[in-house]
């Protein structure tokens, strides 16, 4: 099990939310759209803002430094 | 399940309609009410309140939309205003008898989350599960029977886009209104219970009885939030010193705020939902993700989106050019129709000069108001404007704004105000800022008059590419982004001076893509030229008497009344030879295109011919607007132009421009208007022209220099671009930044731009050409 920075996904990678830490304003906002602890994600196009695919929804994110999202790949597809 | 009985009631029952945003909230909201909704705003704030009514089963209801949100934990002066409708503090919609919560059925778990909030509160509630289709598609099943049971409230699976089950809603609605309401789920430890009752005693010695459990509730596990502020202001320190001790304790006993809150709402979901939701494990790649791949491209996704706008502002102008010639007839068919009917005299003025010359030269722009709200309307509902902003963060972010800022920008090319309202979903108070004092540079629907005005007067009409592309489209187009690409260097800079700091981190929803639909986009667009027909009928036209009456008096008009006589009595006798001549003139310019050098000297014969009978008529109108134009300029408007002349002369404009562009302070649609009443009376407009336009071409310095040339005209429309003409979208800066310092920054910004920018403009192209 590889836990890395939501950041560092590529594109088609899979995992699933390992923390979210950071501006807890920010980190519950996060939460309330449906990126906790827990769901698996996809990335759907990586980069800055990236696009991620939460249990069939797309969400848009962009990070600062501070605010960091954990995740564990599942599958690499690369 | 047993039909229950409605409650039947005298009075109207008011329910409130919450959900998620792209829940399809407001289709379900237009399916249960119809066209009619009542739009206006909450008292001193600008969010906006929608009300609409239906009546079922002999009860009418009012129905209150509140506007989409993820959760009721208020961050957002947004948001407040939902909790404070909810709790029945907004003293203009009263107590809430219901509240519909609409879920989107696909993506339920997340959904669940504001359900638990509402649940909280103690309304009676009705659960309606949109989408189902959707639902149902992905393989997702639901067992609403169960579900309804486990939380305790009617649940209604619902597509609303194709006016299923709506009444369905009705009836469940009426079976719960005005019933006891639902028992809290209660998500949390007894302990966070325990500590909310404390609160809630403690208030009431200090003074405030009867504080909702949810406002407690809230207190507790939002820090610093909105009702914490709300309350600050009375307790002082001592409500945070309680809050800090309870949060405290509530940690000591494994209760963290505010990570907890997500954590056993989400459980709970969870919980509600096991054993009655099946949802398909793997994840589908769905025919928006195809779209995406290339509408969100880094290179293919910026070229399409502008193409798209070129496209958007391209039809616009195309589009609406039929419709505004026709506009423009009817506007001179009843002006003449109006003459005819009365003698020469202040009235016929008033009527001809004042009202149909400037109220009706603003309505003529009526279709491409309609035009503009029709495709905003269009990109919004299909789901391509999120997707717009993803593509703009990266561009956003370079000038330290976020792609939150674009929606409300790109809604600014509507109308700032809708745009500066739409800036509360933007958290960040710099962020915010930034964006309303930029809004206005937007190119808003306003403007809009001005630009075709002066493009459709001043360039000629040019077309490539078999018609598809024109020189007015393309200068429509690029005025349009002027003002954005100005706002680019200013945003920049109010970044860099008053509001330093870090760029908020992003988080925004792509919602799939859909068709668009008609009846909401058809909704839009009437709101709009409603709200259009409106500010022209009371702003405009109050503006338009103003501006009339201003430059009507204090001359003698009796000479010109006399003048006015001849000239309609010769009309009426030499009738035959006026409509011979623009019979000849129609058949002379189609001759000079297909070119036949004999036919086209017998038609220049006839017309001499014809001409020199119109003579005597030549020479009345000649005195006539001789003396209109002196009349004019000794007018107290004149005087007052004259003075300013000036100040204005550097822009490249005479004194009736800058009349026309401080008279245009209230909107800057008003220009059109004022210019339209100034020609007017100074006799400029011949019947027979068409209009303003020709007027303009026509309007001269003293030593006959025309004053209008393509400089000019774009002096103009910089100016315009820039200016911050607009009492209403300065109001709207003052409300939303509870201060009048605001206001006045935007508009001295704003006007020193437009200033500079206009002189610059008019240099550079005088230079050129």
């Amino acid at each position: 099990m590889l836990v890395v920075p939501l950041e560092m996904m590529t594109t088609g990678e899979q995992g699933r939310i390992h923390a979210l830490d950071g501006s807890p304003a920010f980190v519950v906002r996060l939460q309330e759209m449906g990126l906790r602890e827990g769901v698996p994600v996809q990335m759907v196009r990586a980069g800055s803002p990236c696009i991620l695919s939460v249990n069939d929804q797309r969400l848009s994110l962009r990070f600062e430094d501070s605010t960091t999202v954990l995740v564990e790949l599942l599958k690499c597809t690369r | 399940m047993p039909a229950a009985v409605p409650a039947v009631s005298t009075r109207s029952l008011t329910v409130a309609v919450i959900g998620n945003p792209n829940t399809g909230k407001s289709t379900i909201f237009t399916a249960l009410t119809g066209m009619h909704s009542l739009i206006g705003n909450y008292p001193g704030v600008t969010v906006e309140k929608k009300i609409g009514n239906f009546r079922h089963q002999q009860q009418d209801v009012r129905l209150v939309d509140l506007p989409g949100t993820y959760s009721l934990s208020p961050r957002s002066l947004d948001e407040m205003v939902s909790v404070e409708v909810l709790l029945g503090r907004q003293a203009e919609v009263g107590r809430i008898d219901a509240v519909i919560c609409i879920a989107d059925a696909s993506n339920l778990e997340r959904n669940l989350y504001l359900v638990s909030q509402v649940l909280d509160l103690g309304l009676p509630t009705v659960l309606i599960l949109n989408m189902w289709d959707v639902a149902q598609s992905r393989g997702i099943t639901i067992d609403v029977e169960k579900l309804s049971q486990t939380l305790g409230i009617p649940v209604i699976p619902c597509e609303a886009h194709r006016h299923r089950q709506i009444d369905a809603v009705k009836d469940a609605v009426l079976s719960v209104a005005g019933k006891a309401g639902v028992e809290s789920p209660r998500v949390f430890p007894a302990v966070f219970y325990e500590e909310g009752k404390q609160l809630g005693s403690q208030l009431q010695e200090w003074g405030e009885p009867d504080v909702p459990f949810y406002v407690t509730e809230r207190l507790l596990l939002d820090v610093g939030g909105q009702i914490e502020s709300s309350f600050a202001a009375r307790f002082s320190t001592r409500l945070t010193e309680a809050l800090a001790a309870a949060r405290e304790r509530l940690k000591a006993s494994g209760f963290r705020v505010p990570a907890a809150e997500a954590k056993a709402r989400y459980a709970w979901s969870r919980q509600v939902l096991t054993g009655i939701m099946v949802v398909p494990q793997q994840q589908q790649v769905t025919s928006s993700d195809h779209l995406d791949r290339w509408l969100t491209h880094k290179v293919f996704g910026l070229a399409a989106f502008v193409l798209i706008m070129f496209v958007v502002f391209q039809s616009i102008s195309t589009l609406a050019a039929p419709v505004m010639q026709l506009c423009e007839a009817g506007q001179q068919i009843v002006g003449d129709w109006v003459s005819s009917l009365m003698s020469p005299g202040p009235f016929r003025s008033l009527l001809v000069d004042g009202v149909i010359g400037g109220v009706g030269g603003i309505l003529v722009f009526l279709p491409q108001i309609c035009f503009l709200f029709f495709f905003i309307a269009l990109l919004e509902d299909c789901g391509y404007m999120a997707r717009a902003a993803f593509l703009m963060d990266k561009l956003m972010t370079k000038v330290g704004l976020s792609g939150k800022s674009f929606v409300p920008l790109m809604s600014s090319f509507a109308c700032a105000i809708p745009g500066i309202m739409a800036t509360r979903t933007i958290e960040n108070r710099r962020d915010r800022m930034v964006t309303i004092l930029v809004a206005p540079l937007m190119s808003c629907s306003a403007r809009f008059p001005v630009y075709t005005l002066m493009i459709a007067a001043f360039f000629p009409d040019m077309a490539w590419a078999g018609g598809w592309i024109t020189l007015r489209g393309v200068l429509i187009f690029v005025m349009t982004f002027f003002g954005a690409f100005v706002a680019i260097p200013v945003a920049w800079l109010l970044k860099k001076t008053m509001f330093r700091g870090e760029t908020p981190p992003f988080v925004m929803e792509l919602p799939s893509y859909k068709w668009p639909s008609v009846h909401i986009v058809l909704l839009r667009v009437y709101e709009s030229a409603r709200a259009f027909v409106i500010r022209a009928g009371t702003l405009i036209f109050a503006t338009s008497i103003l501006i009339w009456a201003a430059s009507y008096f204090p001359g003698d008009h009796t000479e010109l009344n006399r003048l006015q006589e001849q000239v309609d009595e010769t009309k009426v006798s030499l009738n035959t030879e006026i409509s011979e001549k623009a019979e000849l003139e129609k058949q002379k310019s189609k001759l000079s295109e297909k070119g036949s050098a004999p036919e086209l000297a017998a038609i220049e014969q006839k017309l001499a011919a014809v001409e020199s009978k119109l003579e005597p008529l030549e020479a009345l109108i000649t005195t006539k607007n001789a003396m209109s134009e002196h009349l004019l300029e000794t007018s107290y408007l004149g005087r007052f132009g004259k003075t300013i002349e000036p100040a204005v002369k550097p822009l490249g404009w005479d004194w009736r421009i800058g009349v026309g562009v401080l008279a245009s302070f209230p909107a800057r649609e008003v220009i059109v208007s004022t210019l339209g009443t100034i020609y007017s009376l100074g006799g400029d407009v011949d019947e027979a022209d068409s209009g303003l336009q020709n007027a303009l071409r026509e309007s001269k310095w003293p030593d006959n220099r025309p004053v209008y040339s393509i400089p000019v005209a774009i002096s103009i429309m910089v100016f315009f671009a820039l200016c911050a003409q607009c009492v209403s979208t300065l109001m709207v800066i003052r409300r939303e930044t509870n201060s009048w310092g605001w206001p006045l920054f935007t508009f001295t910004y704003m006007t020193v731009l437009a200033y500079i920018g206009a002189f610059l403009a008019y240099r550079l192209f005088a230079f050129l050409l």
